[in-house]
């Protein structure tokens, strides 16, 4: 093994950019990053909910792609650029939270923010995505509530309302 | 607010090996109570689930160099096992000359898992989604033993590692996928037609969701029909669930050379239900999973067949 791979290990600390804030945060390695964010630094538009990966609820955006933050441990995450949903509305709601809006693109709230997130991911990816990627990007992310119509209805409009301001 | 203390109190130590030789060190050294963790994704289900105690020490394979490459090779192409999924379900290597496997690939979980899981990690679990497409292109394995790299047959591993008791410290450096000359020179269409012959492959899991589904039944089916109605080739896959994939290869040897018919696919889907032998479990009986992986055999190889199955009976 070399120096690196030394049998004693020093405390771990993750150092990280959130929302655009350079972070360090001491914690043990395999912490989840959902964890992190909700507890220790209080972020808690990232919902807690399956914690396997099932839900999105937990979806935030790793080196701006969608990753579920109940899975990913905190050793993972060192060095990238995490962006959570507090992180989209910054300076003012995103385009896409105001796409939900309008369109009711949500009941209940809960898996909002992740479903947001993925959206995100994906327009920054594919500006127009047609409706085979839009359903495969929201594949990860379920809602209870809505029947999904208004959250469709919010995409197309998010895809509309970024071809008309480009 | 401080961190959890239960999980301050279980938390492993992580180890980040810069090369394959450190890692299977690492390996050596802590043995039992330690895991090579890529994405992370299906571990990090076991342990929530409690299907699986989360082990002492982490060997974390992130670090590695060239393990997260796609790449032509001499002999085929390489796609590092650190590869992730999506970066596999969107390369244009494998999109142009495995595009079953890219289907597969598309099936597992959703792009957010398949933006941390990696190809290695798939198939380490045995029963990943994508082996049966694999198996169809006749992929092999190279691992490290410490020592040299081992090239091994996906087909022969997964026999092995189905046996009770079987341990394997080796880790995965790469899969190879063989590239074939109609392949290579760009015919890239598995379900295309030429003067000759017509080829056709296609990909199928079955499950209990339209999407984000574990599966039931996967199948791959793929080969090339003669213009006068015969099977040229064959190769057929199937797995799903808990069920350790493999290739019907005694039906596809029964079966190759001969006509295209009725009488042929009633045959095959008699043996394809003796030969797959599934495992059950409370949502869905071995027989339903027999049945339904014989009917998308069958109707793959029906579909493909196109105007010469009339023929037959």
């Amino acid at each position: 093994m070399s120096d690196k791979a030394a049998e004693v290990q020093v405390p771990f600390q993750l150092q990280c950019s959130v929302n655009g804030e350079l972070k360090t945060i001491a914690a043990p390695p395999s912490t989840r990053l959902l964890t992190i964010l909700r507890d220790e630094m209080e972020l808690t538009g990232t919902k807690r909910s399956c914690e396997i990966g099932r839900c999105g609820a937990c979806m935030v955006l790793i080196d701006g792609r969608a990753v579920n933050s109940c899975l990913t441990m905190a050793y993972q995450c060192a060095g990238k650029q995490i962006t959570t949903i507090e992180g989209l509305s910054a300076n003012g709601l995103d385009p896409i939270q105001q796409a939900f809006l309008e369109e009711g693109g949500f009941q209940c709230g809960y898996c909002t923010p992740g479903m947001i997130v993925s959206v995100k991911s994906l327009l920054d990816d594919k500006p127009n995505p047609n409706v085979d990627e839009v359903a495969e990007a929201l594949s990860g992310n379920i809602c209870r509530c809505t029947g999904y119509g208004g959250i469709w209805r919010a995409v197309q409009r998010a895809i509309e309302g970024r071809r008309y301001w480009k | 607010m401080s961190m959890n203390v239960q999980e301050t109190l279980t938390s492993p130590l992580v180890w980040h090996p810069q090369t394959a030789a450190e890692a299977w060190q690492y390996k050596q050294t802590y043995g039992i109570h330690s895991v090579f963790v890529a994405g992370g994704t299906l571990l990090r289900t076991h342990w929530e689930s409690g299907a699986a105690p989360m082990p002492q020490h982490f060997i974390d394979l992130s670090a590695i160099r060239g393990l997260n490459e796609i790449r032509v090779g001499e002999e085929g192409l390489l796609i590092g096992g650190q590869s992730k999924l999506q970066e596999c379900r969107t390369n244009p290597l494998l999109q142009r000359h495995f595009p079953m496997a890219v289907d597969a690939i598309r099936s597992i979980a959703a792009p957010s898992i398949r933006n941390l899981a990696t190809i290695g990690g798939n198939i380490a679990s045995i029963v990943g989604d994508s082996v049966p497409a694999l198996l169809v292109y006749d992929a092999s394995l190279i691992w490290y033993n410490g020592q040299t790299e081992q090239e091994e047959k996906l087909s022969d591993w997964l026999l092995a590692a189905g046996q009770s008791g079987y341990r394997n410290d080796r880790l995965l450096l790469s899969l190879k996928l063989p590239l074939k000359s109609e392949t290579s020179r760009g015919d890239r269409d598995e379900n295309s037609t030429n003067s000759k012959m017509k080829r056709f492959g296609a990909f199928h899991k079955v499950g209990r969701r339209e999407a984000f589904t574990p599966s039931v039944v996967t199948a791959a089916v793929s080969g090339s029909i003669t213009d006068t109605g015969l099977l040229n080739k064959i190769q057929i896959a199937v797995g799903g669930g808990q069920t350790i994939p493999r290739r019907l290869i005694e039906v596809e040897k029964e079966i190759v050379g001969t006509a295209v018919d009725g009488e042929m696919l009633r045959h095959l889907f008699d043996r394809a239900l003796e030969l797959y032998e599934p495992r059950e479990d409370v949502f869905a009986s071995a027989s339903y999973r027999k049945q339904t992986a014989a009917n998308l055999i069958v109707t793959e190889l029906w579909k493909a067949s196109g105007r010469f199955i009339g023929q037959g009976g």
